[in-house]
């Protein structure tokens, strides 16, 4: 059974967050210290600002293994008691933990939902996994299917689309008018701490980035922190005859941007469209700049709501999100019942294999060894396609009655019948990765009997 | 022949149909698949060449040589720009007013008068000029078609922008430098065309003695439109006309060419000649 422990910023506030996941390199002998464990088969570890959760497989009670990850957690934590952690960690089994997992890939879990980071970070965490031999045929595939579960979530709603802060706003609006910001040249008016926030995200990807202010220390300061250059406020007029993306963050009381100097610098700039983000309370750019043709102006409120439309219209599709993470549980609740009968349909398909090849090899060596190659390919052909034949049925019954809701005690005894009538010892093995229901082929081992049949005289 | 024509002609009347409805939803919002519409266009495409092949070989008419394939050809050139053009520019969604565009000009071309009833005078006068008057008209007219296009969601774009209305049709046409860029590039390739198809339209004119009443209205608004545009492009250099107004201009301009192009075309419709002819 699939167990998940951890907390997440929904069960702890962020000075606990931060003392968990900022004890760094001490989670990365998580999963070691738990596949040491006898209670755990299985494991993952999922680290970022807003979570740090464990998804393991139980190899016997889940309660016990739910216990060995509160101990490594624990173990792993040294800047928390036991008892202070305690009280943050939750825990869910069975169908809850997968549905928890295909949550959290899909972003449904995050504090902004929808966010895409999320995923990238989940598909690192498997990575790791995977390198350090940690998962196996259970949660890995349940890891793998979240991953699609994400893909149809993000590509069949619309819970990601819409920007949901105020620098995204300004971006997308930026990319909206110019398309790639790479040929952008952005100027930053002011030096507030708004400016910078929204100027990280635009100059991130522009040609260029000037930051005018009064006062050319604070300038400096700024630039030097988002990798532009100082233009003196005296050249304000100037710099905006140049640029493309203005943000303005000044605390003036009056308008420093009017009319006036727009109309002057939209003939310096033969017309070209001029963007300016207004983010100052209260506002640097006088409001009729707007109405100036390609011109465009955006204050603190525009963009405010552009962020509640954006949030909202992503609430709106979890609804949606949520019954896709429904449909997948679904199937994948399918694919663990039929996952019981396995190791009993691979041990029947095994023995009939083993039982026909020794038959086989028996009567190429007697009374049949005066057939040619071709005529020994062509009854090994005949035997696989009768075997896998009347294997068909009884494999395809097993697994439908297995992946009925209602089937698990019949399946079980189907499979039981199975196991004693052919003398199945290994069905009772858990189902490895590798393990699969292959068709019985024993023309894969023609080419030796061939080689062998030749040396026949 | 002409059966397999009709049946070209009629498959790719439906192909531009589906492309306009599937564009028109994903535009309006009622459709999210956006793939498919661009690819029906490159099918539309290669329907249309074939079926302007087929039926100038069946008909025997060279389809550079008269007005009966004009309509026709002017929607096929414009469809083959844009699908070239759509990811340099990111015009996927002009496609929405392309392709109800080109289907339009499909279909009228059927309507055209027919080679056999051609009242050209140009098919009495064997010469090098009249391919090319025709071929750079209908490669300006199709540029022209694709500017107005163009013209339109910018000003759809830009509407919305100053209204602060950004969600639906504002955010799946393309960006807004993206749309000027794409119009002016249309407007300058198509001034050059139009410049050409005058200057050979003018020598042709001259040779055959043109001084029919409708001759006389076409050259009017031709040269009416070749100072609009030449107007657009000077002011826009000056930096006086940009974005909206260069946009409003190259629709003006835009309708100038569609009544020369109808004009054209409408003189080889048998009542319409007779109504031309009748002109004072």
């Amino acid at each position: 059974m699939i167990v998940v422990v951890g907390l997440s910023h929904r069960t702890a506030p962020v000075q606990v967050r931060e003392r968990v996941a900022g004890g760094g390199e001490s989670l990365d002998g998580v999963v070691a210290s738990l596949m040491a464990r006898a209670e755990v088969s299985e494991s993952l570890v999922l680290s970022t600002c807003n979570r740090v959760e464990i998804f393991a497989t139980a190899s016997g009670a889940p309660t016990d293994a739910i216990r060995a990850m509160r101990d490594v957690f624990g173990q792993h934590t040294p800047m928390m008691t036991g008892e202070e952690l305690a009280t943050h960690l939750f825990e869910y089994g069975g169908g809850e933990a997968i549905r928890h997992i295909f949550r959290v890939a899909s972003s449904l879990d995050s504090l902004v939902v929808g966010e895409p980071q999320i995923l990238g970070q989940l598909k690192d965490a498997y990575d790791a996994a995977v390198a350090s031999g940690a998962l196996g045929g259970l949660l890995g595939r349940c890891i793998e299917r979240s991953f699609g579960v994400a893909k149809r979530v993000r590509t069949e709603t619309a819970l990601g689309a819409g920007s949901v802060s105020i620098s995204s706003v300004a971006v997308d609006l930026a990319q909206r008018i110019f398309g790639e910001l790479s040929s952008c040249a952005v100027l930053l008016v002011g030096a507030g701490e708004m400016a910078e926030a929204a100027t990280r995200s635009l100059g991130r990807g522009a040609r260029q980035l000037r930051v005018c202010n009064r006062s050319i220390e604070r300038a400096e300061a700024l630039a030097a922190t988002v990798d532009g250059s100082v233009a003196p406020w005296e050249d304000l007029e100037r710099e905006l005859a140049t640029a493309d993306v203005v943000v303005t963050s000044t605390s003036a009381r009056a308008f420093v941007i009017d009319s006036a100097m727009v109309k002057r610098v939209m003939r310096l700039r033969r017309g070209k469209t001029l963007f300016l983000i207004d983010i100052a309370v209260p506002r640097n750019v006088e409001p009729s700049v707007h109405a100036i043709d390609n011109v465009y102006v955006y204050n603190i409120d525009d963009l405010e709501e552009l962020v509640a439309e954006g949030m909202k219209s992503r609430l709106s599709e979890v609804d949606a999100a949520e019954s896709i993470v429904r449909d997948e549980l679904a199937v994948f609740d399918v694919w663990l019942r039929e996952r019981t009968v396995r190791p009993t349909i691979v041990a029947l398909r095994e023995k009939i294999r083993a039982v026909l090849e020794a038959e086989r090899e028996k009567a190429f060596s007697g009374k049949l060894r005066h057939l040619s190659v071709e005529d020994r390919n062509a009854i090994t052909h005949m035997l696989d396609g009768a075997a896998n034949k009347l294997l068909h049925a009884p494999t395809t019954r097993l697994k439908s009655v297995a992946g009925a809701s209602t089937g698990g005690d019949s399946a079980s005894e189907f499979a039981s019948a199975l196991q004693y009538l052919f003398e199945l010892h290994d069905a009772e093995a858990e189902p490895k990765p590798g393990d699969h229901e292959a068709p019985i082929a024993l023309s894969s081992s023609v080419a030796a009997s061939s080689a062998w049949a030749k040396l026949i005289p | 022949m002409i059966f397999l024509a009709n049946i070209l002609f009629v498959t790719t009347s439906l192909v531009y149909l589906a492309a306009s409805a599937l564009f028109l939803a994903h535009l309006t919002g009622r459709s999210s698949a956006n793939a498919l519409a661009p690819r029906l266009m490159v099918l539309g495409v290669a329907l249309q060449a074939a079926s302007i092949l087929l039926s100038s070989v069946a008909l025997h008419v060279c389809p550079v040589r008269g007005v009966h394939f004009a309509l026709s050809v002017v929607s096929f050139a414009a469809c083959v720009l844009y699908v070239s053009l759509r990811h340099r520019y990111r015009l996927d969604f002009i496609g929405a007013f392309i392709a109800p565009l080109a289907l339009t000009f499909h279909l009228a071309s059927r309507f055209g008068g027919s080679p056999a009833h051609d009242s050209d005078p140009a098919h009495r006068l064997q010469s090098v000029i009249l391919p090319v008057h025709v071929i750079t008209n209908v490669l300006g007219d199709a540029l022209f078609l694709l500017a107005f296009a163009t013209a339109l969601g910018y000003l759809i774009k830009e509407r919305l922008l100053k209204q602060k209305r950004l969600s639906g049709i504002f955010r799946r046409l393309p960006p807004l430098d993206s749309l000027e860029r794409a119009e002016h590039a249309f407007l300058l390739s198509g001034f050059v065309m139009l410049t050409i198809g005058l200057m050979t339209g003018t020598v042709w004119a001259a040779r055959v003695e043109a001084g029919h009443p409708a001759d006389v209205m076409r050259a009017v608004l031709g040269y009416t439109s070749w100072f609009v545009f030449a107007a657009a492009l000077a002011f826009r250099a000056s930096g006086r006309w940009r974005g909206r107004r260069a946009s409003y201009i190259t629709i003006f301009g835009f309708l100038c060419m569609s009544l020369v192009m109808l004009l054209y075309v409408a003189r080889t419709i048998g009542p319409l000649a007779s109504l031309l002819m009748e002109l004072p």
